[in-house]
């Protein structure tokens, strides 16, 4: 009798009714092409599972472990949904900055007085929040802002607070980063050493007087992209986000 | 099945989500990535497993959804396999398993997706052909014409790095 290969391979992979197994096993007998072939598709099987069964005794990523406990802290895809308000406005327009932009941002820092342009209202007046770090290369976060990073809770934000921080996260590099939110402008920054790089900054969306108040779901596209980009694993919650400004932002 | 229990469960299931996702990514960080998403999307959905079904399975599912619409695009292919495994001790047993272990690894992530997710589903995690269709949403006959397909393309790409290597 003549089996198909798919008769063989299910006989190998032990998924054959009984019936159909015994009249394999007796065919085997009689016939060592076909026993051969069940002996190939048979090594294959070990080999293919011997050769990812290393994983199973790997130590799982810490990152692994806090995605299982999930509930309780911040979803990405939450932050992400923020992204499309409802009712959705005409044409949605990406937010991000163009290098020329960025230049012209630049250059304001180099001045060193990043206060009108940004809404710094009672922030103190010419209040500097950033610079531009010829060395690094980098916008630093300053002042205020360098304050707000540093101390400022997104969990238990003081009433009066100007800025106002978002989401805080360990990076893919391994840093933490936090989105803050200004007046008028919002951006992600992240912990470099003793100081706050400030990798990507947008004008906040166009609102009401009263946008400011829902700062969180003003956030730019520009901002949330970066997030995207650099996130490994989730958002912190109020407790990781409490034990890490409790070190300093180090790990 | 309680918020408390799924959580346990999906915690348990870990290390075979993360060897299935090698099976069918091409790095261990590209795997760690999609077991992240695919965890992440079954506990914000965990009201639609049905209580009953195999939650394996149903996590499978959603990791093969979750590679091909979201993670393939963004994996690191470039950093695969690293040169430096060719063998400096060639003859010792060990070694001779581990180079084995490479170019099985090897083989299949030259296969097509759809190869390489059945093979991870039946060869790799070793689920039975029924639960392995149910994952893939198609029917016995075709999970098992695609099963020897891959196999045979598997087979084949074997063979051929024995001609290179001899």
């Amino acid at each position: 009798m003549r089996f198909t290969e798919e008769i063989i391979m299910a006989y190998a992979d032990g998924e054959l009714d009984d019936s159909t197994r015994f009249e394999v096993e007796l065919a085997m007998r009689q016939d060592p092409a076909l026993a051969e072939k069940i002996r190939q598709h048979q090594l294959l099987r070990s080999n293919v599972f011997a050769a990812f069964a290393g994983t199973l005794s790997e130590e799982l990523p810490q990152r692994l472990h806090v995605a299982t406990r999930g509930g309780n802290v911040i979803h990405l895809d939450n932050v992400r949904q923020l992204r499309t308000p409802l009712p959705p406005l005409p044409a949605p327009r990406k937010q991000g900055w163009s290098w020329p932009e960025w230049g012209a941002l630049a250059a304001m820092l180099v001045v060193g007085v990043l206060a009108g342009g940004l809404g710094s209202q009672g922030l103190g007046s010419g209040a500097q929040l950033a610079v531009f770090d010829a060395d690094s290369g980098a916008v630093k976060a300053e002042g205020k802002l360098a304050q707000a990073l540093s101390a400022q809770l997104a969990s238990a934000a003081p009433a009066n607070a100007h800025v106002k921080l978002g989401v805080s996260f360990v990076a893919k590099d391994g840093n933490y980063c936090r989105s803050f939110m200004l007046p008028k402008m919002a951006g992600l920054a992240c912990r470099s050493g003793d100081a706050w790089h400030i990798p990507v900054m947008a004008s906040a969306a166009e609102g009401s007087p009263g946008a400011y108040r829902q700062a969180s779901s003003a956030m730019p596209a520009a901002v949330l992209d970066a997030i995207d980009e650099r996130i490994a694993g989730k958002a912190l919650d109020a407790n990781a986000e409490r034990a890490a400004a409790t070190q300093g932002w180090q790990r | 099945m309680s918020a408390a229990t799924i959580h346990a469960d999906i915690a348990a299931l870990l290390p075979r989500l993360r060897r299935f996702a090698r099976s069918i990514t091409y790095n261990a960080e590209d795997g760690d990535d999609l077991v992240q998403v695919a965890v992440e999307r079954a506990l914000t959905r965990s009201e639609q497993w049905e209580a009953g079904t195999r939650l394996d399975s149903w996590i499978f599912r959603i990791m093969k959804n979750a590679w091909i619409d979201e993670v393939r695009s963004r994996i690191r292919r470039d950093q695969v396999f690293a040169p430096e495994e060719s063998g400096e001790h060639v003859g010792d047993n060990f070694a001779e398993a581990h180079q084995q272990r490479l170019a099985i690894q090897k083989a299949i992530s030259l296969l097509s997706d759809d190869h390489r997710i059945v093979i991870g589903l039946v060869l790799v995690d070793g689920l039975p052909y029924k639960e392995a269709a149910e994952v893939l949403e198609i029917p016995m006959g075709t999970l098992t014409s695609r099963l020897a397909r891959a196999r045979e393309a598997l087979q084949g790409l074997l063979s051929d790095q024995a001609r290179t290597v001899a």
